[in-house]
């Protein structure tokens, strides 16, 4: 026989006439753990261990191509591993996608060699996860018998599952579902919202300012003047600008209950009109550009602190409220869309989340309305307060508007007040 | 034998956590057993300094490792290419095999995949597939592809060798026998004669095997060193079964020399040694590799038997690497893991149940043995009836069986002799050194 065929002979029996006896190692695995943290029911604390030997083949960690892997080595490549393993694994509740947090790099042994082991945090950012679901998709493209070793411990339950590229998904129930407490965590992100909103509370500020004082007419004025300002107050249209000076003063409100009840319209029509959108659009039944509803929010803010400068609305603010609370409304439902809601907790989000935009702003009322009744009567509350103060948020309002309508970037404006 | 470590947790280890967690595959569900100690026998640590070695991997200078980045490359550029496919897939195969790293099966069979999804898929693609099929051992699986391929390319050589081994793994002699002749007629005497001698080597036919053996021994000098090395493993296995331990012995060391270091001779030459009360001698040939299972069970085998102090530790190290083979459900180990309950750790009843699965999937002379051997242990002759009656019907011989037989067969009508009967097998197939 030649060498040819000698060759040919090798390699049949190389392929065919594999050795009865079973193979020195065991294949690929990857062992998983995840726990949940009795501080915290959003987090879930994750180790994944991942052979050495498969990340070199999947990434190449051996980068002097010596054939010893160091930690250096490893450490050097810590990003790219976990940007690798992470993207193939997904830990989901209730059917929304946690994010994500590598928190640590360490190295472990098991019984085929040395694991790198990749420390992180699975945040189920929005819901307390009631039923945990693992994807996992490592090395699915690389080695159909790779196994990922899943273990689950939640309190003192422990649960396992062997996950593969075949069989890549495993739910776990690990709690009832607590509707109870994600409402209650969608109440704190409708505070946060509010109060981290700083649109929303200077457009509800610039409402309120004018609330506990009264408007005194200067100058009788002719008919036709009056007509179109009744007009444009009954309408709660932005007036015409006029070059005219101001024709009203300001006095401060004799009593405290006809401001407050002023306040209560105020919030009342606000709170009226954004629930009904906030639902509207979570709900899936209204939906409009995000562009629009935030300059049409930064327009309302505009609006409501003209209207103190150039008074066209005084005794029906709470029309601008209620006018404006529609758009607000849309701005909300944002934001919410943005926490991700479980699918099977939309009343509790929906209804937490509203509660706490509610609870936001009350809050924010009760703390302005004493303040604002104890100063009303000075020249602080009047003039730097309600002018200036107005001004400055128009000159705000204006800058959002612009931004946010045309999608540019004023230089140095988002550096002064976040968008 | 000393028996200081008879039956302690072991009888917790299988039954608990990973039998219940492969039935439940791939359901997640509360278990409320403790499974802790399952990944990770010592706690992460972050290595002393950067230049600690962690791992050892095939390094560039290894031509092989060249050779598969020249053939992944080739590959990525062409991948609608089946050819280049099956290449590195090839490549992949026979480094794990002579590297016993199973890692490379799972990496041949992710390139050969896509191509599997055709509607008809290529000849070669499909033996690749079943090639891989079968060195994990599913037996069945690649045995249909197999006829499959043979239907499509009646005369295809390595289709008929690989379907002829797993004729022979599975017992099916008849089968086996058949292919060996398609063999001699399609691909010449060369390798019909060394499936026919390995099929004669299974069915007591000893002398004859040997006889066709010594024909392809000498292949010439321009033959690679892997052909006669393996003819060289093939006549040793067939030495050993006829009882002659000297020619065995040079077999393997001759076997050895022409690939040292081969995975799969250690292991076998390592297990003959320990047969032959030459434990000392298997420990020296696999102190090296204990990375590799297989030399590892050689070596724990051994020094249980010399009854060495590091016995001990090395147990609870291979239990661990069973444990671990048993959490991704592995069953290709499940003849080793069996011998090694029986001899090592003393649970007969374990090994038994461990045996008759394996003899679901294979039935070379090493699945009969342990077979046996567990039945005589556990005082239970009728379990070994199916092995029995295998060998009746394959005249299989070998003298680490033949006495095992006599001895179940005489049990059979009175039970009252199995005891000594067992124990005297035992100290016969894994005599203590001293």
């Amino acid at each position: 026989m030649n060498l040819q065929r000698w060759l040919y002979a090798l390699f049949v029996i190389a392929i065919g006439f594999s050795p009865l006896s079973a193979y020195a190692h065991k294949e690929s695995d990857a062992y998983l753990t995840l726990r949940t943290d009795t501080a915290n029911d959003h987090v879930m604390h994750g180790q994944w261990d991942i052979a050495l030997r498969d990340l070199d083949y999947a990434i190449g960690l051996d980068s002097r191509h010596d054939g010893a892997i160091t930690w250096g080595e490893v450490k050097a490549q810590r990003k790219v591993i976990e940007d690798y393993a992470l993207s193939r694994l997904e830990v989901k509740g209730d059917g929304l996608t946690c994010a994500m947090q590598p928190t640590g790099q360490k190295i472990d042994e098991h019984t085929d060699g040395a694991y790198a082991v990749i420390l992180f945090d699975a945040v189920c950012d929005k819901n307390i996860p009631s039923k945990l679901t693992v994807v996992y998709r490592l090395m699915y493209d690389l080695d159909p018998y790779h196994r990922g070793i899943v273990t689950i411990h939640a309190g003192d339950k422990i649960a396992g599952a062997v996950l593969g590229p075949s069989d890549p998904v495993a739910s776990l129930n690990l709690r009832e579902p607590d509707r109870w407490g994600e409402f209650k965590s969608f109440v704190t992100d409708g505070i946060w919202h509010i109060w981290t909103g700083i649109d929303h509370i200077l457009f509800l500020l610039s409402l309120l300012l004018p609330a506990v004082l009264i408007r005194r007419r200067l100058q009788p004025r002719g008919d036709g003047w009056r007509a179109s300002a009744v007009l444009a107050e009954t309408s709660g249209a932005l007036m015409a600008l006029t070059a005219q000076p101001p024709q009203y003063r300001w006095e401060a409100s004799p009593r405290f209950w006809p401001a407050c009840l002023d306040v209560i319209k105020v919030v009342s029509a606000f709170s009226l009109s954004h629930s009904v959108t906030l639902s509207l659009a979570v709900l899936g039944i209204v939906h409009l550009p995000d562009r629009l509803v935030e300059s049409g929010i930064a327009l309302s803010v505009m609006v409501a602190a003209l209207n103190n400068i150039y008074p066209v609305v005084h005794k029906r603010v709470w029309l601008i409220a209620f006018a404006f609370g529609f758009i607000h409304g849309l701005g909300f439902a944002s934001a919410l869309a943005g926490l991700q809601l479980p699918a099977g907790a939309m009343a509790a989000s929906l209804g937490g989340f509203s509660v706490g935009v509610e609870i936001g702003q009350e809050a924010i009322v009760l703390a302005f309305l004493p303040l604002a009744y104890m100063l009303r009567k000075t020249w602080f509350y009047q003039v730097v307060l309600l002018r200036w103060g107005s001004l400055l948020i128009i000159a705000l309002a204006t800058g959002w508007l612009v931004q946010r309508a045309f999608n540019i970037l004023i230089p140095g404006f988002s550096a002064i007040i976040p968008n | 034998m000393n028996d200081t470590h008879e039956g302690t947790v072991d009888e917790v280890r299988r039954s608990s956590c990973c039998v219940v967690l492969r039935l439940f595959f791939p359901l997640l569900f509360m278990l409320p057993i403790p499974l802790a100690a399952q990944t990770a026998r010592d706690a992460p640590y972050i290595p002393a300094n950067d230049s600690v070695v962690l791992q050892l991997v095939p390094p560039r200078t290894d031509p092989r490792v060249r050779q598969f980045d020249q053939l992944r490359s080739d590959f990525s550029a062409h991948p609608q290419d089946a050819t280049k496919a099956v290449l590195l897939a090839t490549a992949y195969v026979d480094y794990g095999r002579s590297t016993g790293d199973a890692r490379y099966l799972g990496r041949a069979m992710a390139v050969i995949q896509p191509f599997m999804a055709l509607p008809t898929p290529p000849v070669p693609v499909m033996l690749i597939h079943a090639t891989i099929q079968q060195s994990r051992h599913f037996f069945q699986a690649s045995r249909d592809e197999l006829t499959q391929i043979l239907k499509r390319d009646p005369g295809n050589v390595q289709a008929l060798l690989t379907l002829a081994t797993v004729a022979m793994v599975q017992g099916d002699h008849a089968l086996a026998n058949r292919l060996c002749v398609d063999l001699t007629n399609n691909a010449g005497n060369f390798m019909g004669m060394i499936c026919s001698a390995s099929l004669r080597s299974l069915s007591g036919q000893g002398a004859q095997a040997d006889a066709l053996f010594s024909y392809v021994e000498n292949p010439g000098p321009k033959a690679p060193p892997a052909i006669p090395a393996w003819i060289e493993g093939l006549m040793a296995d067939n030495a050993a079964r006829m009882g002659l331990a000297d020619q065995a012995d040079a077999h393997f060391k001759k076997a050895l020399q022409l690939t040292p270091g081969d995975n799969f001779l250690l292991a076998d030459y390592g297990e003959f040694l320990i047969d032959h009360v030459r434990a000392k001698e298997a420990i020296d040939l696999v102190g090296g590799d204990t990375q590799s299972d297989t030399s590892f069970l050689v070596l724990v085998t051994a020094e249980k038997a010399l009854d060495l102090p590091k016995a001990k530790a090395d147990m609870a190290e291979m239990d661990a690497r069973f444990r671990s083979m048993d959490q991704r459900g592995d069953h290709v180990f499940m003849r080793e893991e069996a011998s090694y309950l029986l001899h090592v750790e003393h649970d007969p009843k374990a090994a038994l149940d461990l045996a008759k699965q394996n003899w679901r999937v294979q039935r070379a002379p090493k699945d009969v043995r342990v077979y046996l051997e567990a039945a005589l242990a556990t005082n239970d002759p009728a379990a070994a009836k199916p092995a029995l009656d295998f060998i009746d019907s394959t005249h299989l011989k070998d003298v680490t069986i033949d006495p095992l037989v006599a001895q179940l067969r005489a049990a059979q009508p009175d039970r009252s002799a199995l005891n000594v009967s067992a124990s005297a097998s035992r100290s016969f197939s894994r005599g203590s050194d001293r």
